[in-house]
């Protein structure tokens, strides 16, 4: 079976060949359909992984309990401005700048950037975040 | 030299002629315009600030049930409040949690409902004595089915405070929200030269009896805050240069807006109340404009390594609220990224509303009747060992 997800890798993570121990130790076949990779930085990987349904979810454990930040890349993360107080709380946890303050402090949510890792959700005092899922 | 004295300076507002600048206006200003000229134009400076003030509650007095009850244990909403006052006098605390498993709400998401206009339940036991039979009671209330219910915070309006990182290897989850490991993130709870207090920082203009704008209705500031400590070090320009002053404050929440009194949780913290508060400076001499006049330039902050629980953390030093507010600050050479806790926006938008009070001729200033101590200990605590 074949799953799209999304990984994020703190930034003590990018040294770590992961498609290699995907295939060594899973036997899965990692299709990189997007990376952001740079020394010392987080690291952003979308990609396809192939393989069989155990050791697909076995793969995803392990890349988990590494640190590594999984996410379904067809989540979608939803900001409520109703409930938002544009507090920016959530813009020091977003790794990859799509949570942002605008010159008036005002939150800016860039959707393209997003890369739906969920740390955003939980930062938020006020529940004014969530998924579509 | 005295330009113009609390008196006339709300006869002036009262006869809607008073001039009122934001503190953001004033600093945007006060660099072509000279000190002289903005206090001769300015009669009024107004700030203000929303951010979470954990040590928030509300009294509540319930009125009477028949046959009288005598309460010593009371729930709203699954949240526990105190009973020990009178009878049916309740206190609730915004960062009572909630005693149902997992839940992330707790006594400020009560005060937040009840100001919302919700009606929240109630559950309490009594103490069946002669005058005070009832044994139980089970109910909703709402703030108009209540005799009192008014806001009450031990402390609020910190002057100045601490920047939050974790130099640990594992998230840590705290009143500042979300620590991330490595020096992931830094959070900042003051609003810098925007924050009331760091607009006076002598409290020249601030004491007992002064009148605020306190969640969207009005409010006082009853004493010296818990933990005020105004002999922190200060800079040459007055600023303390950590947690100094607070003030406890006071108001009815039956005029509060929802708006600006939210329910808050932070995750695997607790729970909170964010709350609008603005506060007015009467341009009484040159002074109040230059106190009024600092930037975030020339505030600091010390940078907390929240990886040592300890009472007193380590420090990465101080840096500046302007580079807090440039997105990014660098501790030991690494960048490292910054996020409010406060709202800015919404802190700007309360020296707004409240200049537009005071020029309607709707909010007068109050001088105060007693000023705050400048003299307290920050004193600390040890178990018996």
């Amino acid at each position: 079976m074949k799953q799209r997800v999304t990984l994020t890798f703190p930034r003590q993570m990018v040294q770590i060949p992961i498609t290699y121990r995907l295939a060594k130790d899973f036997n899965i076949a990692a299709n990189i359909i997007r990376a952001q990779v740079a020394p010392n930085q987080v690291g952003k990987l979308v990609v396809e992984l192939a393989g069989d349904m155990d050791q697909l979810a076995a793969a995803l454990e392990w890349l988990a309990d590494s640190g590594i930040e999984v996410a379904q890349s067809s989540r979608e993360i939803l900001i409520d401005t109703e409930r938002c107080i544009d507090c920016g709380l959530c813009t020091g946890v977003c790794p990859t700048q799509a949570l942002t303050l605008d010159k008036e402090f005002r939150l800016h949510f860039t959707r393209t950037r997003c890369i739906v890792c969920e740390q955003c959700i939980p930062t938020c005092p006020v529940v004014a975040i969530t998924t579509n899922f | 030299m005295t330009l113009r004295t609390w008196a006339e300076i709300n006869a002036k507002i009262q006869a809607k002629q008073a001039v009122v600048w934001t503190a953001a206006a004033l600093k945007a200003r006060v660099k072509e315009w000279g000190v002289a000229r903005c206090a001769r134009t300015v009669d009024v400076i107004t700030t203000g600030t929303f951010e979470p003030m954990e040590a928030s509650g509300a009294v509540l007095n319930l009125g009477q049930t028949d046959p009288p009850i005598k309460l010593r244990q009371c729930w709203l909403d699954g949240v526990p409040c105190y009973t020990g006052f009178g009878a049916v006098d309740v206190v609730i605390g915004a960062s009572q949690l909630g005693e149902d498993e997992g839940v992330e709400r707790g006594g400020g998401h009560v005060i937040a409902d009840l100001i919302a206009g919700q009606t929240v339940s109630l559950k309490a036991v009594g103490q069946s004595t002669d005058c005070y039979p009832r044994p139980t009671l089970e109910t909703r209330i709402s703030k108009d089915t209540i005799n009192q219910f008014y806001l009450y915070n031990p402390r609020n309006l910190y002057q100045n405070f601490i920047v939050g990182v974790n130099g640990g290897d594992r998230t840590l989850y705290t009143y500042l929200g979300p620590l991330l490991p490595q020096l992931g993130n830094a959070v900042y709870a003051c609003t810098g030269a925007l924050s009331p207090l760091l607009n006076d920082p002598d409290l020249r203009c601030v004491g007992i009896g002064t009148k605020v704008f306190l969640g969207g209705g009005v409010g006082y500031i009853a004493w010296e805050g818990t933990q005020h400590f105004p002999l922190q070090k200060r800079l040459p320009n007055r600023v303390p240069i950590g947690p100094a002053a607070t003030v406890a404050l006071i108001g009815d929440a039956q005029q509060m807006q929802s708006r600006w009194v939210r329910g808050c949780f932070f995750k695997h913290y607790g729970s909170s109340l964010y709350l609008g508060v603005g506060v007015p400076f009467p341009v009484l001499d040159e002074q109040v404009i230059v106190a009024c006049a600092v930037q975030d330039e020339e505030i600091v902050v010390p940078v907390m390594d929240f990886a040592i629980p300890r009472r007193v953390r380590p420090s990465f030093g101080l840096v500046s609220y302007a580079q807090l507010k440039s997105g990014r600050i660098t501790i030991n050479g690494t960048q490292v990224r910054t996020a409010p806790l406060a709202s800015i926006s919404w802190s700007m938008e309360v020296a707004e509303i409240l200049k537009s009070w005071i020029e309607r001729g709707e909010f007068t200033l109050n001088e105060p009747i007693a000023p705050l101590p400048m003299d307290r200990a920050f004193l600390s605590q040890d178990g018996l060992e």
